[in-house]
């Protein structure tokens, strides 16, 4: 029956948004009753590092909420060639049109609403679905009214939607909070993007949102302008439901500076709308021709793929605990636990797409073929790339050689491990081993290729990339290659125990000079 | 007094001088003996009334408003917010629901055409409400575009004209803005003028499907086929196999109905209700000779164009099917499938299916 469109990233948008979310997510699939019906969540430009904004709160969304949603997540290298002509980082017409071209077509109803609205019918127990089934052809809106940042915070339970709509249609009473808003023709209403229903053909013959809207505004009061022209009339829907918006106003959102904000142009994009078309983008609109990954949070989850591929590559443990140790006198035992390690490694790869090719630089042979089973049982498709240079001796599906020159080329993320080679499964860790000689040619190639890699990073991206690949280093932390690694990558501070550290190369790396300058301040 | 209060009462008073106050606008139609101007005229004197918050007042207009012209959907709906405003929500619920169902009767334009026909309803809360906004919008040309499409889907083209005019005034030169003063020349008859206004439209924007379609009736009416069938071609190519309904009614024009049955076939699939897309699928069949099957129109449709359905499996006399046309473009249908081509060629508006159909129909069997 209908798609509801939203979008979003995996930040803080104004105040408290995680529950404001929450809240809005699972009211949202309490008033859907058609199997056909589904939340599109567009997350924009999240960090490849990072989970979509709906998997980071994943545990505060209803079963009903999780099976209606599907995330369509847009890549920062996706956003890359948008990046220099805003100031923004999420954008809105490039999410709802990508949503929109990837919406389920048996849906005649697109719903564009937003992230911190609830939806009330006004007959208890009717459903969206159901209003909107029985709607003649048209386009409409619904008034928005405002609940006090006290009331959704302190009052709503976010698991609990059919409570929260309860209170809502007590409060709406008691508290007077129903005032209709109404605004200049085409807009009806004010704050009209939070409720917009369209047909989903229309959307498609007026060719989606404007996507040369890229200064955030007006997006939806530009949709509403030419759908009033398309369909002549904007109509209401108010006797059927109201729209509640969780007000967020104790902290200005990234797009709100006051009268300082930068916006889309409100005479171009309203007053002198002439066309509900836009023929610039008729073919383009909503990046047909882009791969867009579909993530699902009620099946083939992030959880469930971590712990396929763990399972895969370490066995339980049969200790209630194992023991390491950060004492100054063994910085220099490169000695570490890999199946305590693998965990920590295989973080940092699951929120990337399964197609990464991922080059990986070791020195046991053990690490690199139990990541690339780790690898392959987390469901990633990509191939684990390794150098020919590493003379690793490995027989593994999933890893590709080659000549590491045109390696590079093909790489979408480094991996980079400096353990001993002659370290074997259940080698005592950090008691002051030493580095065999065959243990140090082959961590002079790991580092060799390291410094080249980090320092060349932007002149051998693959043909068409724009944004930087990120680096990953395991077994670099309170040993010699933590100033070495972070000489050329832009890592944080992690705690010794995860063994690893993450982050893009520095535009320029750490100079010896710089470092004896630091030192002369230290020493006064 | 105290020095703030002296300011403030001073400023009062001269901030009279440059603040205009807010005047009562006079609604003469309301004494009109023509109903539908009166009734029109109650609509819009209840509009504002009830913006100034004399709900009362303002359901009594719109119910004489309603009592004229019982189809006003405008003012029903306006009514049930009233009476939803007041607490009344139970009667106002039915009204609501009458008022879209009303605009949903409303029969709009083929979905080939400019978008501007397929609009529904008299529209007069837009034209007001876009009156309202030229007040203060001085320099977009927005409000003269929709209030002059409004103007235009109630058959008021001159009216229209004037609007997309003074738009173009604002939006020089804007193809889309040209494609609307191309549409309402034509429904003027002015089609030479027509023909300019499209073809300055689209040489600002060659891949209009919409402005093709209005600048190839233009032509066949001043008798240019050829010239007509090259724009609905292009047209054709130039809209997405999703609009398959559009595609139909272009293939039809053409009288190209190999092309027109899988389009026709595509959009019964989306709109099953629609009577039109089975006639005209049951008008292809039986023009490529094959056999009809089933000619029955969707449940529930009761009056126009059941007769014609009737007429195509052989249940009603072509003669009382013709008699029960009671409009030009109607008896312009049943000619067509009486395939008496030259009086549809003849007495059509140019703008139906039909006519063009029948031109072409004639052109081949020369």
């Amino acid at each position: 029956m209908f798609s509801v469109i939203i979008y979003g990233r995996n930040d803080s948008h104004g105040y408290n948004l995680h529950k404001r979310a929450a809240i809005s997510f699972n009211a949202l699939a309490e008033v859907m009753s058609d199997s056909h019906d589904e939340i599109l969540f567009v997350d924009y430009n999240t960090p490849d590092d990072h989970p979509t904004f709906p998997e980071a709160i994943h545990d505060t969304l209803t079963e009903k909420a999780k099976k209606h949603m599907r995330i369509l997540r847009v890549r920062p290298e996706q956003h890359a060639h948008l990046k220099s002509k805003t100031h923004l980082v999420a954008l809105e017409s490039q999410s709802r049109n990508v949503a929109l071209r990837r919406s389920n077509p048996k849906n005649r109803w697109i719903l564009y609403t937003n992230t911190d609205m609830l939806l009330l019918s006004r007959n208890e127990g009717e459903s969206l679905s159901d209003i909107l089934g029985a709607l003649p052809d048209g386009f409409y809106q619904v008034p928005r009214f405002e609940i006090p940042e006290m009331l959704w915070e302190a009052a709503f339970d976010r698991k609990d939607p059919a409570g929260n709509l309860a209170k809502l249609r007590d409060w709406s009473m008691r508290f007077h909070l129903n005032q209709v808003v109404h605004n200049f023709m085409p807009m009806k209403y004010d704050a009209l993007g939070d409720f917009q229903a369209v047909l989903r053909d229309d959307m498609f013959a007026i060719h989606g949102f404007d996507e040369s809207m890229i200064l955030g505004w007006h997006c939806d009061s530009n949709l509403a302008a030419r759908l009033a022209l398309y369909r002549g009339r904007v109509d209401t829907l108010m006797d059927k439901a109201f729209g509640y918006h969780c007000d967020h106003t104790r902290v200005a959102a990234a797009n709100n500076k006051g009268r300082k904000t930068t916006m889309n142009s409100h005479d171009k994009y309203i007053w002198n709308v002439s066309s509900p078309y836009i023929p610039e983008q008729a073919d383009s609109w909503g990046w047909p021709d882009v791969e867009i990954e579909e993530v699902r949070l009620d099946r083939d989850t992030s959880y469930e793929r971590y712990t396929a591929g763990l399972s895969k590559s370490i066995e339980p443990a049969t200790v209630p605990f194992t023991s390491t140790s950060c004492e100054w006198h063994l910085f220099d035992d490169l000695t570490y636990d890999l199946s305590h390690t693998l965990p920590f490694v295989c973080d940092q790869m699951l929120t990337y797409p399964r197609s990464t090719a991922v080059m990986v630089v070791g020195s046991r042979a053990e690490f690199v073929s139990r990541f690339a089973t780790a690898w392959r049982g987390m469901g990633l498709t990509g191939p684990v790339l390794v150098p020919r240079e590493c003379h690793l001796d490995l027989d593994h599906p999933a890893i590709e050689t080659g000549r590491f020159a045109d390696l590079l080329r093909r790489t979408d993320l480094f991996l980079f491990e400096f353990g001993l080679t002659t370290q074997k499964d259940g080698d005592p860790v950090r008691t002051g081993r030493e580095a065999s000689p065959t243990d140090r040619k082959q961590l002079k190639i790991v580092e060799r290729l390291f410094r080249q890699a980090a320092s060349t990073e932007s002149a051998t991206r693959p043909a068409g990339r724009r944004t930087p690949r990120r680096f990953v280093g395991v077994n670099v932390i309170y040993n010699k290659y933590w100033p070495i690694f972070t000489d050329y990558v832009g890592a944080n501070i992690n705690p010794f125990c995860s063994q690893v550290l993450a982050g893009f190369p520095l535009e320029v790396p750490v100079t010896m000079k710089e470092k004896i300058l630091k030192f002369r301040k230290r020493t006064g | 007094m105290s020095k703030p209060s002296f300011l403030r009462s001073a400023l009062e008073g001269a901030s009279g001088l440059w603040q205009k106050r807010v005047r009562h606008p006079g609604f003469p139609d309301v004494d009109a003996a023509d109903p539908e101007r009166r009734g029109q005229a109650l609509y819009r004197r209840g509009r504002y009334r009830m913006r100034a918050g004399e709900i009362e007042a303002a359901l009594e207009d719109f119910e004489r408003a309603i009592e004229l012209l019982p189809d006003f959907a405008e003012a029903i709906a306006s009514h049930a917010e009233c009476l939803d405003m007041l607490g009344r929500s139970g009667p106002a619920k039915p009204e609501y629901e009458k008022a879209r169902q009303l605009w949903a009767e409303d029969r709009g334009g083929t979905p080939d055409r400019s978008y501007v026909f397929r609009q529904q309803g008299r529209l007069t809360f837009e034209v007001e409400s876009y009156e309202l906004a030229l007040k203060r919008i001085k320099t977009g040309s927005f409000p003269l575009s929709a209030s002059g499409n409004a103007l235009l889907a109630r058959g008021k083209p001159e009216e229209a004209l004037r609007f997309y005019e003074q738009g173009l005034k604002v939006k020089e030169k804007d193809p889309a803005i040209l494609a609307l003063k191309g549409e309402a020349l034509s429904m003027l008859g002015r089609y030479r003028q027509a023909v300019d206004a499209f073809n300055a439209s689209l040489n600002g924007n060659p891949r209009a499907p919409e402005t093709l379609s209005g600048r190839a009736i233009a032509f066949a009416a001043m008798g240019r086929l050829d010239k007509a069938n090259d724009d609905w071609r292009r047209q054709f190519s130039l809209l997405p196999e999703t609009q398959s309904a559009a595609r139909a009614c272009v293939a039809l024009r053409l009288a190209d109905y190999e092309a027109a049955l899988p389009e026709l076939e595509r959009a019964i699939e989306k709109s099953p209700d629609d009577p039109y897309w089975r006639l005209y699928r049951l008008t292809a069949l039986k023009r490529l000779r094959r056999p009809l099957g089933a000619a029955l129109p969707p449940r529930g449709v009761a009056a126009w164009p059941r007769p014609l359905f009737d007429l195509l499996a052989g249940l009603s006399a072509a003669g009382d099917v013709l008699a029960a046309a009671t409009t030009e473009g109607r008896r312009a249908e049943v000619l067509f499938q009486m395939e008496r081509f030259r009086e549809v060629a003849e007495r059509a508006p140019p703008a139906m299916i039909e006519y063009a159909a029948a031109r072409n129909e004639l052109s081949q069997r020369r």
